[in-house]
């Protein structure tokens, strides 16, 4: 199990547009203005041929919110935002003229909700529409350099492949890239697959 | 006397190859007689009710090229005729704003019976 076909890719994307248009609805009313999404797009990858490009790592640091989620399959989702990407998200996210310094202070709560946010649109979205139940832990706020993200993800054995969504998100006209990264075991992925065999099986 | 409903001639316009197969064959179940077509971006969408007029049309917002949104304006100001019927996940009021003020609606993704039902019934009584 190493390759989802076009159509599960198309099905996985479609999911994921879905929570990515719950997240820019919540999204837009705290920030009280649109908030402008892409069309997502997944790329299922091994965990040891990830690199900076495949995640869109270039260099300086990184805000990364973990969650893991458990169900049916179990999965660390995490998104990544470069660090000045992620403060302006907090500065819109207070409304309000802050220094950089009282932004910093509340960088991590705001991240964390943000990533809360996110995350669960996006996994709640694949619950619902795949039939089943997943969990969530609290998320989780660090900032890390790229080679930090990169070595955690390929050193998980127990979580050979990646599976990456790239969404753009602009808020207040501000172009904001943001990455969500899940890492999956074999186990899990070959339930996600058989979950979106039965949805696609009900189409045909 | 028992009338039957006259064919209709469907345009589903969606990026995702997965749902165009879900709103065809959640129409289909209930309008089998129902002739889709379908593209997969505003640009096709066009060129398509330009060359064969449908009825009805459902349009995703969020696509590669020009958004479904701009694409039912285009659609609108040259075939005023055409229902067409906002079917997206991005739900925020901009959009269901600008879905009103071209005069169709935007029902919300996923795509379900019950959205479905709320898309056939405004078609039908656009």
């Amino acid at each position: 199990m190493n390759n989802l076909s076009e159509l599960h890719l198309d099905a996985l994307a479609e999911v994921f547009s879905i929570g990515a248009g719950r997240a820019a609805l919540s999204l837009s009313e705290i920030v009280g203005d649109e908030v402008r999404i892409s069309v997502p797009s997944v790329q299922l990858i091994n965990a040891e041929d990830i690199n900076p490009a495949t995640l869109s790592l270039n260099c300086g640091q990184f805000g990364a919110v973990n969650q893991h989620f458990s169900g049916p399959f179990n999965a660390e989702a995490m998104l990544l935002f470069t660090e000045e990407q992620a403060l302006k998200i907090v500065s819109d996210m207070m409304g309000s003229q802050m220094s950089l310094e009282e932004l910093a202070e509340f960088e991590h709560e705001a991240m964390c909700e943000l990533g809360n946010i996110i995350l669960n649109a996006c996994l709640s979205a694949m619950a619902d529409i795949l039939g089943f139940t997943l969990e969530s832990s609290l998320p989780h706020y660090a900032v890390a350099s790229a080679n930090e993200i990169l070595s955690r993800l390929r050193k998980d054995n127990s979580q050979p492949y990646v599976m990456v969504l790239h969404i753009d998100l602009a808020i207040e006209k501000r172009h904001t890239a943001g990455n969500l990264v899940f890492l999956l075991s074999s186990a899990s992925l070959t339930n996600l697959v058989s979950h979106v065999d039965q949805f696609l099986n009900k189409l045909l | 006397m028992h009338m039957d409903k006259p064919t209709k001639k469907l345009l589903i316009v969606d990026d995702s190859k997965v749902s165009r197969m879900l709103i065809r064959s959640h129409i289909l179940a209930k309008h089998p007689d129902w002739v889709i077509t379908e593209a997969a971006c505003g640009e096709d969408a066009i060129a398509l009710v330009d060359n064969d007029l449908p009825d009805y049309c459902t349009m995703d917002i969020n696509m590669p090229g020009i958004s479904g949104t701009d694409a039912t304006e285009q659609i609108l100001s040259k075939h005023p005729s055409v229902k067409i019927v906002i079917f997206s996940a991005n739900i925020q009021e901009t959009h269901q704003e600008r879905a009103r003020s071209l005069g169709t609606t935007l029902v919300s993704k996923p795509v379900t019976e019950k959205s479905i039902a709320l898309a056939l019934d405004y078609l039908a009584n656009a």
